[in-house]
C-alpha cells in the first residue's frame, strides 16, 4: 500500500488529519481543566470534583447500567443486524421493482428517520398496553434494551451491506460450492470478509446507545436511571458541575488507557509469534 | 412440474427470510406497530391539552400546512427549508473530512488503524450536552479563537463566535463526523489497489487516478455515511440550540414542542408523517439515483 | 483452561457489583422527582420511618414528566414533583389524583398564603415543596446601570452590545414578562395582549446580541463563565452560587414592573401504585425539621413555616425570603386553561418559528 500513494499525497492526508484529531480532543481537554475545578470557596485547582464523584454511589449504578444497556444491545443488534444485511444482499433479487421488493427497505430506514421522540412516546404507550394486559414488559432494563436495539438494527444491517455491496457474488456461489452448507459458508467466507463491517456496526450500536437521553428516558422505568438521564436531569438542576466534567474525562481517559495498553500488548504478542515462526 | 430455476429461486426466498426475517421481524415489532398507532392520532382532532380526542378530522395536516388560530404563515415551510439546509451542510462537512481521515488511517500500519478509528470514535461516547457546551466556550466572547475573529472583524467586540451559523456547522460536524467515517472506513479497507496500480499505468494521476480508481470504490460507504449523516441531522435540534442560541426553530424540535412544551399531540404525530414521507421519498429518490449511477449492482438498501 | 478461570472470574465480579434485587415485600415508594432536589439523609430518614424503599428517577424538565405521564407513566410513580404553573393542566387532565388531607397532618405547618394558592386552591391536588422567584441577574462590570423592571431584556439601549438571553420552556415567563415591560402586568390575559408580548419577543431575537433561548440554570452557567451578561434566574441558583462563592460578582434583582413567584410541589399521579405511602411521603416532607433540612440543602425557600425556625445561613436574606415590598411585585403565574392554553402555545410556536 505504501508504494501505492505518493509520499506528497501521505504528506497532505496527514496535514489534514493530524489537526482535526486535535480538534476532536480540544473540547475534552477543556473539559478535563474545568474538573480541576476549585472547591467551593477556595482557590487553586484541586481533585474536590473527583473526591464528589467517587462518593456519589447513584453515578455508578447509571455507568453501570449505561453499560450494560449499551454492550448488550449492540451485541444482539450487531447479531440480528449483520444477518440482515447478509441476507438483503445475497438473497434479495436484484432490481426488483413493486412494493414487496422496497418494503425492506423501508421498514429497515425506519428507525432511522423516527424522532427519537415519537420513538420514545410510541415504545412507552405500546410497553404500557402489553404490560397492563399480558404483565410482560413492565418498565425498566428490559424494555429500554428492546427499544436501543430497534434503533441499532438498522444501522449494522447498512454498514454490512455496503461492505458486501461490490464483492463478486461468484465468491459466495463458489464458497457454497466448497462448504455445501449456508452456515458454513457464511462462517467461513462471509464472517471473516465483513469483520471490520460487524465491529463497526458494534461500535456504532455502543455510541448510539450510551448516549442515547429520549429514548431511554421515555422508555425507562423507576430506578432504571443511565449514565445519559442522569447527566440531562443534573445538568437542568445544577448546570454542567465540575462532577460532570469530571465524569466525562474519567470515561474518556479510562477507555483512551484501556485502548493504548491493549495496543501494545497485542502488537508485543503479534511480534513475539512472528518471531517464534 | 416445478422447474430446477423455480426450484433455486424457492430456496433463495427462504434463505433469504431466515437472515433477514429476525430483524425485520423485530423492527416490525418493535417500531412499526407502535409508532403506527401513535401516528394513527395525526388524523384526531385535538381537545384544549393536546390530547387526542374525535371527531377525526384533517386539522393536524392543515396545521402542518401553516394553518393555526392566528391565520396562515409560512413558518413551517422556512422551518423545513431550514432543516434540509442543516442535514446538507453536516453531510457535506463530515463527507469532506471523513475522506482524508480514512485515507490518513488507511496509510498506517494495520495494528494501529483500530486505534485510530476509536480515537475518532470515541468523544462521541461523552455526553453530547457536555460536549456542545465545551464547544460554546471555545468559540464564546472569551476564547483565545474569538479574538483572532475580533480582529479581524468578522464578530461585534463582546459577542462570540457562538452562537452563529459557523458554530453550529462546527457543532454538527463533530457530533456527526462518526456516523460518515465508520461506513466509509469499512468500505474503504477492501480496496482493490490494484486498480490504482492499473490507471497510474495508463499514465492517469492525482486527482483524476482517485476520482476514476478509487472514489467508486467507496461509494456504498459513502451512501451509507450520507444516510446515517443528513437523515438525523435533519431531524437534530440539540446542536442548533446549544450552539445556535435557538433562534431558529428545527423541525425536530418542532416537533417535539408539540409532544412536551406547548403540547399538541395530533399536530405533532401529523408532522412527523409528513417528515416520514418526506424522508422516505428523499431515500427512494436516493436509491433510484444511485442505482443509475453505480449500474447493476446495489450500492445500498 | 484459563480462560475458564477469567470468565468465573468476571461472572463473581459482576454479581458481586450488581445492584441489589430489592425484596418482594419491601413496600417501595417511586419517586419521580427533579435531579439533586431531595438529599440521601431525608430519604434514609423516610425510609427508617416507614419501612419501605425509595427509588428515585429524575427528570429534567415539566413538560417531559408531563408527557411521561400522558404516555404512561402515570402508573409507575408515586410522587411527582410539577411545578405550580402546570398543576392546573395535570388536574384538568386527570394525570394527578386529590389528596387526601385527613393523612397529611402536617398540613398546618405551612405558611397560609401557601394552603389556599391561586394555581390550586385549598391545595386539592398539590402539597406546596419548595417556593421560590424569578428575576434579573445581570453583571455589573458590563452593565452598570440594569433599571429597575425588564428593560435590561427588552430595550435595546439599556443593553445594546452585550449578549444576553431569555428563557427557553412554555413561553409562560417569557410572555409575561414582555407584557409587564409594555405596562399590561405582569399576568396578563387578552389575546391583543399576547400578540403584543409575541411581537416584542420577536423583535428582542433580532438584535445581534441575542445570544438564543437558554433556560435560567443553564443561564446562570453561562453568566458564571462570562458569555452573557444578563439573564433571568431562579434566586436558590443564585444563593447557591453565592454561597460557594462562583458568581459573587454577579447581582440579582426582581423586576419592579412585576414577576414571578412560584412553588415546586408534590403530588400523586392518577395510578400511582402506592398511594398511601406517597401520602405519608408528602406527611413526612411537611415536618418541621425535614422542611428545614431540605431547604438548609437546596438553598430555597420552605413553605413551611414550622420549620422557619431551624433555617440556615443565606435563607434568612432578603434574596430567599422576599420583603413585603418585594412581595407586592411578585404573582404567579396564572392558570391557562382549556381554550386559552390552546392559543397561548400556538402563539408562543409563532414565536420560536
Amino acid at each position: 500500500m505504501s508504494t501505492v500513494v505518493p509520499p506528497r499525497v501521505r504528506g497532505m492526508l496527514a496535514g489534514i488529519s493530524w489537526p482535526v484529531y486535535v480538534l476532536l480532543y480540544t473540547p475534552l481537554a477543556l473539559v478535563a481543566y474545568y474538573s480541576f475545578a476549585p472547591a467551593p470557596n477556595m482557590a487553586g485547582h484541586s481533585l474536590h470534583a473527583y473526591n464528589v464523584l467517587f462518593h456519589d454511589g447513584v453515578v455508578f449504578v447509571a455507568l453501570q447500567r449505561s453499560l450494560i444497556l449499551a454492550i448488550g444491545s449492540a451485541t444482539v443488534s450487531t447479531a440480528l443486524g449483520t444477518l440482515l444485511g447478509y441476507g438483503l444482499c445475497r438473497f434479495r433479487v436484484a432490481n426488483a421493482r413493486g412494493f414487496m421488493a422496497n418494503m425492506p427497505s423501508l421498514i429497515i430506514y425506519t428507525p432511522i428517520i423516527m424522532p427519537s421522540l415519537v420513538f420514545g412516546i410510541s415504545e412507552l404507550i405500546f410497553f404500557n398496553f402489553v404490560h397492563r394486559t399480558t404483565g410482560m414488559l413492565g418498565a425498566g432494563l428490559g424494555t429500554m434494551v428492546i427499544a436501543h436495539i430497534t434503533f441499532q438494527v438498522p444501522y449494522v444491517a447498512l454498514t454490512v451491506f455496503a461492505r458486501l455491496a461490490g464483492l463478486d457474488p461468484n465468491l459466495f456461489e463458489a464458497s457454497y460450492d466448497l462448504y455445501a452448507d449456508g452456515i458454513k459458508s457464511f462462517l467461513y467466507l462471509v464472517v471473516p470478509v465483513v469483520q471490520p463491517a460487524i465491529i463497526g456496526g458494534f461500535m456504532l450500536g455502543i455510541t448510539l446507545s450510551i448516549d442515547d437521553f429520549t429514548i431511554s428516558f421515555f422508555t425507562s422505568g423507576p430506578g432504571s436511571v443511565t449514565l445519559p438521564i442522569y447527566i440531562y436531569s443534573a445538568i437542568a438542576r445544577k448546570g454542567i458541575s465540575p462532577e460532570i466534567n469530571a465524569l466525562g474525562t474519567l470515561m474518556i481517559t479510562t477507555i483512551v488507557v484501556l485502548a493504548i495498553v491493549h495496543f501494545f500488548i497485542t502488537r508485543h504478542r503479534d511480534d513475539a509469534s512472528r518471531q517464534e515462526a | 412440474m416445478r422447474t430446477a430455476a423455480q426450484g433455486e429461486a424457492r430456496s433463495r426466498a427462504i434463505r433469504l427470510w431466515i437472515t433477514s426475517g429476525p430483524g425485520l421481524f423485530w423492527i416490525v415489532l418493535f417500531l412499526l406497530i407502535p409508532s403506527a398507532v401513535l401516528l394513527g392520532i395525526g388524523f384526531f382532532s385535538a381537545d384544549d391539552y393536546g390530547n387526542p380526542v374525535l371527531p377525526l378530522s384533517t386539522t393536524p395536516f392543515q396545521q402542518v400546512a401553516g394553518y393555526s388560530l392566528l391565520g396562515w404563515d409560512d413558518g413551517n415551510i422556512i422551518i423545513f427549508l431550514r432543516s434540509v439546509q442543516q442535514a446538507g451542510i453536516a453531510t457535506v462537512v463530515t463527507a469532506l473530512l471523513s475522506y482524508p481521515l480514512v485515507f490518513f488511517i488507511m496509510t498506517r500500519p494495520a495494528s494501529v488503524r483500530p486505534l485510530l478509528l476509536l480515537f475518532i470514535i470515541l468523544p462521541s461516547w461523552t455526553n453530547q450536552v457536555v460536549r456542545t457546551y465545551a464547544w460554546l466556550e471555545l468559540l464564546g466572547p472569551n476564547a483565545p479563537v474569538t479574538w483572532v475573529a475580533h480582529w479581524l472583524g468578522i464578530v461585534p467586540p463582546d459577542l462570540g463566535i457562538a452562537p452563529g451559523s459557523f458554530a453550529v456547522t462546527t457543532g454538527l460536524a463533530y457530533n456527526y463526523l462518526p456516523y460518515m467515517i465508520v461506513p466509509l472506513y469499512a468500505s474503504a479497507e477492501k480496496l482493490d489497489w490494484t486498480l490504482v496500480e492499473a490507471g497510474r499505468d495508463l499514465y492517469a494521476s492525482g486527482l483524476r487516478l482517485f476520482w476514476h480508481t478509487v472514489f467508486p470504490q467507496t461509494v456504498p460507504g459513502l451512501l451509507s455515511g450520507v444516510i446515517f449523516v443528513a437523515i438525523p441531522a435533519f431531524g437534530d435540534y440539540v446542536v442548533p440550540q446549544l450552539l445556535g442560541g435557538d433562534r431558529a426553530l428545527m423541525i425536530g424540535s418542532l416537533i417535539a414542542n408539540q409532544f412536551t412544551e406547548t403540547p399538541d399531540w395530533p399536530y405533532g404525530a401529523a408532522l412527523t408523517i409528513i417528515m416520514l414521507v418526506f424522508t422516505g421519498a428523499g431515500l427512494v429518490a436516493f436509491r433510484v439515483l444511485t442505482r443509475k449511477i453505480g449500474g447493476e449492482g446495489e450500492a445500498t438498501i | 483452561m484459563r480462560s475458564i478461570r477469567y470468565v468465573a472470574a468476571a461472572l463473581f465480579a459482576m454479581g458481586v457489583a450488581a445492584p441489589r434485587i430489592a425484596q418482594a415485600d419491601t413496600p417501595t415508594l417511586n419517586l419521580f422527582i427533579w435531579s439533586s432536589y431531595i438529599t440521601e439523609s431525608i430519604i434514609d430518614g423516610f425510609e427508617l420511618q416507614c419501612g419501605c424503599k425509595v427509588v428515585e428517577t429524575d427528570y429534567d424538565s415539566n413538560a417531559e414528566m408531563a408527557a411521561k405521564l400522558k404516555a404512561g407513566g402515570d402508573s409507575q410513580y408515586d410522587v411527582v414533583v410539577p411545578s405550580s404553573y402546570y398543576v392546573p393542566e395535570l388536574t384538568d387532565e386527570g394525570l394527578i389524583q386529590p389528596i387526601d388531607h385527613s393523612q397529611i397532618t402536617n398540613f398546618g405547618n405551612l405558611f397560609p398564603k401557601f394552603q389556599n394558592p391561586d394555581y390550586d386552591p385549598g391545595d386539592k391536588y398539590s402539597i406546596p415543596y419548595q417556593w421560590g422567584t424569578t428575576g434579573i441577574v445581570y453583571d455589573p462590570k458590563k452593565i452598570p446601570n440594569p433599571g429597575t423592571g425588564w428593560d435590561v431584556l427588552y430595550d435595546p439601549k439599556v443593553n445594546p452590545n452585550f449578549p444576553f438571553v431569555l428563557p427557553k420552556g412554555e413561553g409562560r415567563d417569557q410572555i409575561a414578562s414582555a407584557c409587564a415591560y409594555l405596562g399590561y402586568g405582569f399576568n396578563c390575559s387578552q389575546e391583543s395582549q399576547w400578540l403584543a408580548a409575541a411581537k416584542l419577543i420577536v423583535e428582542t431575537k433580532k438584535r445581534p446580541n441575542f445570544a438564543g433561548f437558554v433556560d435560567e440554570t443553564p443561564a446562570r452557567d453561562q453568566m458564571k463563565s462570562g458569555l452573557i451578561a444578563v439573564s433571568t434566574a431562579y434566586n436558590g441558583d443564585i444563593a447557591t452560587c453565592y454561597a460557594d462563592g462562583s458568581c459573587t460578582n454577579l447581582k440579582y434583582y426582581l423586576p419592579s414592573q412585576g414577576t414571578e413567584i412560584w412553588v415546586d410541589t408534590m403530588a400523586i399521579p392518577a395510578h400511582a401504585p402506592n398511594p398511601q405511602l406517597a401520602l405519608e411521603f408528602i406527611n413526612f416532607i411537611l415536618s418541621a425539621h425535614t422542611g428545614a433540612d431540605l431547604s438548609n440543602f437546596n438553598e430555597y425557600a420552605s413553605p413551611n413555616q414550622a420549620s422557619q425556625q431551624y433555617l440556615t445561613g443565606i435563607l434568612a436574606t432578603q434574596l430567599i425570603v422576599p420583603s413585603a415590598d418585594d412581595m407586592k411585585r411578585l404573582q404567579f403565574l396564572a392558570p391557562l386553561r382549556g381554550a386559552q392554553y390552546k392559543l397561548f402555545n400556538q402563539i408562543w410556536t409563532s414565536v420560536l418559528q
